[in-house]
């Protein structure tokens, strides 16, 4: 059986749980209530009559025997003593006393304690039985004393006691099921909404966001983790989709390129004309381009949908700077270009070394690409007035108009005036990706103006948090 | 040269062994890493050529055991997987070198010749000599015919890859790897004017030209 949902949920099952240990305790409580005044009461009649049998046996041992017990007995009997009496001879017989027979049927002991029921007319004539108590003791002649007391009034109490802690072991019941069940309805109804958006985002909507009450509880800051989490996915999967995107769209006309030319190739060779290992050649050099341009696109995608840099460590910028700029300078040299680095020492990075320093590599490398000769290319690492690390390429060249910035860092966009210049127009996604991947950014501006007809020239700088 | 060639992909591990043959090479194939692990105890192989994804005993781990055994053949891992850490796990586990798919041929055969090499001048050595080239690396100075050439600490690196492995091919990535220590594959051809700077300094003013460029491979220093 399917119990209701209601009462499936986790607080409403904590409820129950704490309800039962809530009345475990209770019970024992109310039982150790019960036991000390219920039976306070009875030791207290108990004791009562002891004392009064005691003082009938004090008129029997010390005050002229039988005869002066059996007067005290009539004499105590029409008092208001409320104590029930019986004397009996030897044999057993009554002689005297307030009822008639005995309780105790046969005395074997020397006292004998019993509980017993005590019939009574009330004022309607109706037949009422009240609960007794009493003791029967052998006196020294042998005769026979009984003395009881009507424990009526101690009963009561007692049944009043176990009546109150039925009703408080109730009402704890009833306000614990109330209780958990208003928590488990408030805790579900939230619970429900997360729920709701976790199975949006199952069935592919990862734009579904949990509500915040604002409460500020670890219900909201499941929500908020929740938030975050598909907020992280849904980025990393449109990365992921805008990389497969780029990657069909930029793979697509080299590769039909290739295929073009094999087949031209194919056919002047079956035709026996043509230069069959000058296409090959060619087809082979396509492939590799194809190939080149496959690895930057996954590198850029692996890197947007990872939120962080894999494999960090910490490293002085300087350092790797310099190490690029030595593979570079003689490129820039032989292309007759001014080339100077500025790096300030000091300065420290947490990172990917391997990603910082294929960044600032793909920055030299368009700087030296697109600088015409006579031009100079400047590396500058410093640390800016925020703390940031600076890490800059300056060139001379032809820059990039302002409007253009945001889009050339997109992937594969090559502006007009590069068409001819070698590459796959990934390298700026590269950096912007490398940045992006270690908390920092991508700034693009104007280089140092224009002079003598050449310029304005572009500075792209790699903004990271020191580290 | 024997070659042992450890990789699932049949017609890969074809290709692979046809064109190593023609380059003068003696292969042996194995499909997988527990086949190859027996191939490689049997055989004395010069040089391992091992898949590092692979069905029953990966690539990695099957060199690892090698390499427990007290196996010391140069391996040669091939992988899908180019990233940094897949790298150095490769490294780590006894690996001599890592090639990324998909490679160009020439990448392949000047590897493998390099890791046979280096295997042959096991001993540490004082004084490369190669024709009438002498580098010191002690002194680290390099003369030839005699006659001191002054070098950048770069350019004396660079020298010293070349010399180690000379008469052999070496490939553009391979002196950004080794000689700079960088993974990634620049877009200019920076390395070669690296090259050109060298070569100015030891060719200029010699009849007989030590530093070859070989077409569709890299570069050659010959004596």
């Amino acid at each position: 059986m399917r119990l209701p949902r209601l009462v499936r949920t986790t607080p409403f099952r904590l409820t129950l749980l704490f309800l039962a240990l809530f009345a475990a305790a209770a019970f024992a409580f109310l039982g150790y209530i019960y036991i000390a005044t219920a039976g306070e009461a009875a030791r207290a009649a108990d004791a009562a009559i002891s004392r009064e049998a005691h003082s009938l046996e004090d008129v029997y041992v010390h005050r002229g025997g039988f005869t002066a017990l059996n007067e005290a007995v009539i004499e105590r009997s029409s008092s208001t003593r409320g104590f029930l009496y019986l004397v009996m001879d030897a044999k057993g017989d009554p002689v005297s006393g307030s009822i008639g027979k005995s309780p105790v049927g046969n005395l074997t002991r020397d006292v004998e304690w019993t509980s017993f029921g005590l019939t009574e007319t009330d004022f309607d004539g109706a037949k009422v039985r009240r609960p007794a108590r009493g003791m029967e003791e052998r006196l020294p002649g042998g005769e026979i004393l009984f003395v009881g007391a009507d424990v009526g009034e101690a009963q009561g109490y007692v049944v009043k006691i176990v009546n109150a802690l039925w009703g408080a072991a109730a009402l704890v019941i009833v306000l614990g099921l109330a209780g958990g069940v208003f928590v488990a309805r408030d805790v579900s109804r939230n619970m429900a909404a997360m729920t709701g958006v976790i199975n949006a985002a199952r069935m592919g909507d990862l734009g579904a966001r949990a509500n915040l009450r604002g409460a500020g509880d670890e219900l909201d800051e499941l929500a908020a983790g929740l938030n975050d989490m598909l907020e992280r996915l849904e980025r990393s999967i449109a990365g992921l989709r805008h990389a497969g995107d780029a990657i069909a769209h930029d793979l697509r006309s080299p590769l039909t390129r290739l295929r073009a030319r094999m087949e031209a190739a194919l056919i002047e060779a079956e035709a026996g004309r043509g230069d069959p290992v000058g296409a090959l050649r060619q087809a082979l050099d396509d492939a590799d381009g194809v190939l080149k341009t496959f690895g930057a696109v996954l590198a850029i995608a692996r890197l947007e949908a990872a939120a962080n840099a894999p494999d960090q460590s910490k490293f002085d910028p300087a350092a790797v700077a310099a190490g690029v700029a030595e593979l570079y300078e003689p490129v820039s040299e032989e292309k007759g270009l001014d080339f100077a680095a500025e790096l300030a020492s000091g300065l420290s990075l947490r990172g990917n070394r391997d990603f910082i320093a294929q960044a600032i590599a793909n920055l030299l490398d368009n700087a030296v690409k697109y600088t015409p000769p006579g031009g100079a290319v400047m590396l500058r690492v410093r640390r800016r007035a925020s703390g940031d690390v600076e890490i800059s390429v300056t060139d001379t060249g032809p820059g990039v108009p302002e409007d253009d910035r945001e889009r050339v860092v997109g992937r594969f966009v090559r502006l007009e005036n590069s068409r001819n210049a070698p590459g796959v127009g990934l390298g700026l996604s590269l950096v912007a990706a490398v940045a992006h991947a270690h908390g920092g950014r991508l700034e693009l501006d104007e280089g140092p103006g224009i002079f003598d007809g050449k310029g304005p020239g572009l500075r792209a700088a790699l903004v990271l948090p020191a580290g | 040269m024997r070659l042992l060639i450890v990789e699932d992909d049949g017609e890969a591990s074809e290709a692979m062994a046809r064109g190593l043959g023609e380059a003068g090479h003696d292969c042996q194939t194995a499909e997988n890493g527990e086949v190859g692990l027996v191939s490689a105890r049997r055989g004395r192989f010069d040089v391992l050529i091992v898949d590092r994804m692979m069905p029953k005993l990966d690539g990695v781990a099957m060199v690892e055991r090698l390499r427990k055994e007290g196996d010391q053949t140069p391996v040669l891992f091939l992988s899908a997987l180019g990233e940094i850490n897949h790298r150095v796990e490769g490294l780590r586990a006894g690996g001599d070198d890592y090639l990324v798919k998909p490679y160009a041929f020439a990448e392949l055969i000047a590897r493998v010749e390099a890791l046979a090499r280096r295997r042959e001048t096991g001993s540490v050595q004082t004084l490369l000599r190669v024709g009438d080239l002498e580098m010191d690396l002690i002194g680290r100075e390099v003369r030839r015919a005699g006659q001191e050439i002054d070098l950048q600490p770069r350019e004396f690196q660079l020298l010293e890859f070349l010399m180690r492995h000379a008469g052999q091919s070496v490939t553009r990535t391979m002196l950004l790897e080794q000689v700079w220590e960088y993974h990634f594959d620049p877009q200019t051809n920076v390395i070669d004017v690296h090259i050109s700077r060298l070569r100015s300094k030891i060719d200029k003013g010699f009849d007989h030209p030590m530093l070859q460029t070989v077409r569709g491979a890299g570069y050659r220093l010959d004596a």
